[in-house]
């Protein structure tokens, strides 16, 4: 089980740099947290999902980074059901 | 249900929004009740301001009143004060300052972390 982190932008960067410590953490960033560039703050080795609904909507489909995976609803229902929800969103 | 411990972290700063005021409201709910639920405070980002000790808290003075009668712990990250150029000593005493490595800890044993 992992510490999923729930960021969004307005202040998922204290969420990050909390994750950034945590060699459990993975991160799902949703709402406009999904315009942070989370590998900035944490290591290549954290997962780092991004809800594809936030991201269509938004027109950044072409700026998702390649290792950072798209994820939809089902798929981040059952994140948060298997994992420990850090909340920051 | 069992008591359950939970971590509720403020990150805006007062005043201007209701998150400062409404993160205390929650933590006084989660120890409240017959199972007497842990609660801990924590201040990072914009919301170590709240944590000045020149801050009026008057507003919320009740509820730290009852959290610190609960033994409810009031952590500050260390990190977040730096990054804003507060000194330590302009804290108010009613709150601990951590390392972020040490606030780090408390997200990994709350059984449930809530934000403001």
């Amino acid at each position: 089980m992992a510490n999923l982190y729930l960021i969004n932008k307005t202040y998922g960067e204290n969420g990050l740099k909390l994750a950034r410590l945590d060699a459990d953490a993975e991160v799902v960033l949703i709402q406009d947290g999904v315009y942070i560039d989370a590998r900035d703050f944490v290591g290549s080795k954290t997962k780092i999902y991004v809800l594809r609904h936030d991201v269509e909507k938004r027109g950044l489909e072409d700026r998702v980074r390649q290792d950072v995976k798209l994820i939809d609803y089902g798929q981040f229902v059952d994140l948060i059901v298997q994992n420990k929800v850090i909340n920051f969103a | 249900m069992a008591q359950r411990t939970v971590l509720v972290t403020i990150n805006q700063a007062p005043f201007g929004n209701i998150f400062y005021t409404e993160g205390l409201r929650a933590a006084v709910g989660i120890t409240s009740g017959i199972d007497e639920n842990i609660a801990t405070v924590a201040y990072l980002g914009d919301g170590v301001y709240f944590t000045l000790h020149s801050v009026d808290r008057k507003d919320t003075e009740r509820y730290m009143a009852t959290l610190q009668k609960q033994g409810a712990k009031m952590l500050v990250e260390r990190e977040s004060l730096k990054e804003r150029r507060i000194k330590e000593r302009d804290v108010a005493t009613e709150f601990q300052i951590i390392p972020r490595k040490e606030l780090l800890k408390f997200v990994q044993a709350a059984d449930f972390v809530i934000d403001f």
